[in-house]
């Protein structure tokens, strides 16, 4: 980005001012894509880490003993169980995905219920605040306009990174140590493209 | 200042129009297409006439992927029922909290079969998902299984 001097007049007299151009696109597109890409960044390095942590959600599971439950009529297996629970609300819906087990869906927390031992797993899903939001926006889950915002979103950082190779000019430009920093960072992809392909 | 009036507008459009969506349930992937609903104890009564066939189903999601939400657990109309809708990686992802909820899912039925290891290391992964991995019992895998799930591509869950 800038480094917030004004944008400096152009060499040539006549023609396209093509630096000062530069430099005012790569400041403002600069300002707009802050949000995004602290959003990205972050989500970036979380859902890189998929494997070792759940990005997304918190998952806790506890676990607690009732009676056993000894019905097999379903409705009066789901009601003993909330009442052994001291649940007062009505579950979302419930399963038994066998004839030992019963679940209980609440919003947010799953009771699994072991029917012959009254062993009770309570699994607690919450999403992880802010970091829940920032994954669904850098995975595009919501697909529809976001793809679009998205695409922009890309497009200006494109601009953003050519622009950023004009902005400055003499020793610390493009065509001095501008240009070793430049190709210094293609070393990760010529990395991947000989040890990790 | 002036910025702040259409900004407040567009924020107020966009938390109406979020509240008004999600009173319809949410779609997941392509639109819905069938207008016939097949029994899940349908299909897996008789799986094979089914394999390759699109479908529509509905029941309640009793289990999601923790992971990545690339597949749910619909319950079947029969008890102790329940079919696999597996979904592309990324393309669809279902929410942990979709659980308990009504889905009414579409795709292609798609029959496997398993051998002895597969199915016991796909119940082990299960297991270990749930955190149930003391309940894993290894000696009930002794032959191959039949292997049922829905290639998901589209999908609505309701509250």
């Amino acid at each position: 980005m800038s480094d917030g001097a004004s944008p400096a007049p152009s060499t040539r007299e006549h023609g396209i001012p093509w630096r000062r151009w530069s430099i005012v696109l790569h400041r403002d597109v600069g300002y707009l894509a802050v949000a995004l890409t602290i959003a990205y960044a972050i989500s970036g390095i979380a859902v890189n880490h998929i494997a070792d942590w759940n990005p997304n959600y918190r998952v806790t599971k506890t676990f607690t003993t009732v009676a056993p439950i000894a019905a097999t009529d379903a409705n009066v297996i789901v009601t003993t169980a909330m009442e052994r629970l001291q649940l007062t609300d009505a579950p979302r819906s419930s399963f038994q995905p066998d004839s030992n087990t019963v679940q209980l869906f609440y919003k947010g927390t799953t009771y699994h219920v072991d029917l012959p031992t009254g062993k009770v797993m309570v699994e607690a899903t919450r999403s992880r605040p802010v970091l829940f939001e920032m994954n669904q926006l850098h995975l595009n889950h919501s697909k529809r306009a976001w793809t679009w915002i998205a695409d922009l979103y890309a497009m200006a950082l494109l601009l953003l990174a050519i622009t950023g190779l004009f902005v400055l000019k003499g020793k610390n430009g493009i065509t001095r140590r501008g240009a070793w920093l430049t190709a210094a960072g293609f070393l990760p992809i010529v990395y991947w493209l000989v040890f990790l392909r | 200042m002036t910025v702040f009036r259409p900004l407040a507008l567009a924020a107020a459009f966009i938390a109406l129009s979020a509240t008004t969506a999600q009173a319809q349930g949410k779609n997941y992937g392509k639109q819905l297409t069938l207008k016939e609903k097949t029994s899940i104890s349908a299909i897996l009564k008789d799986p094979k006439a089914f394999n390759g066939k699109r479908v529509q189903v509905e029941g309640t999601i009793v289990e999601v992927c923790e992971e990545r939400g690339c597949w749910i657990k619909i319950a079947s109309d029969k008890p102790f029922e329940s079919i696999r809708f597996k979904v592309e990686d990324g393309v669809i992802v279902f929410p942990l909290d979709a659980k308990g909820k009504l889905a009414l899912a579409e795709g292609v039925v798609k029959v496997s079969t398993l051998t002895k290891e597969q199915a016991m290391a796909q119940a082990r992964e299960m297991h270990k998902e749930r955190g149930t991995l003391s309940k894993f019992d290894s000696t009930k895998y002794t032959q191959s299984i039949t292997d049922v799930q829905i290639m998901g591509e589209g999908a609505r869950v309701k509250e």
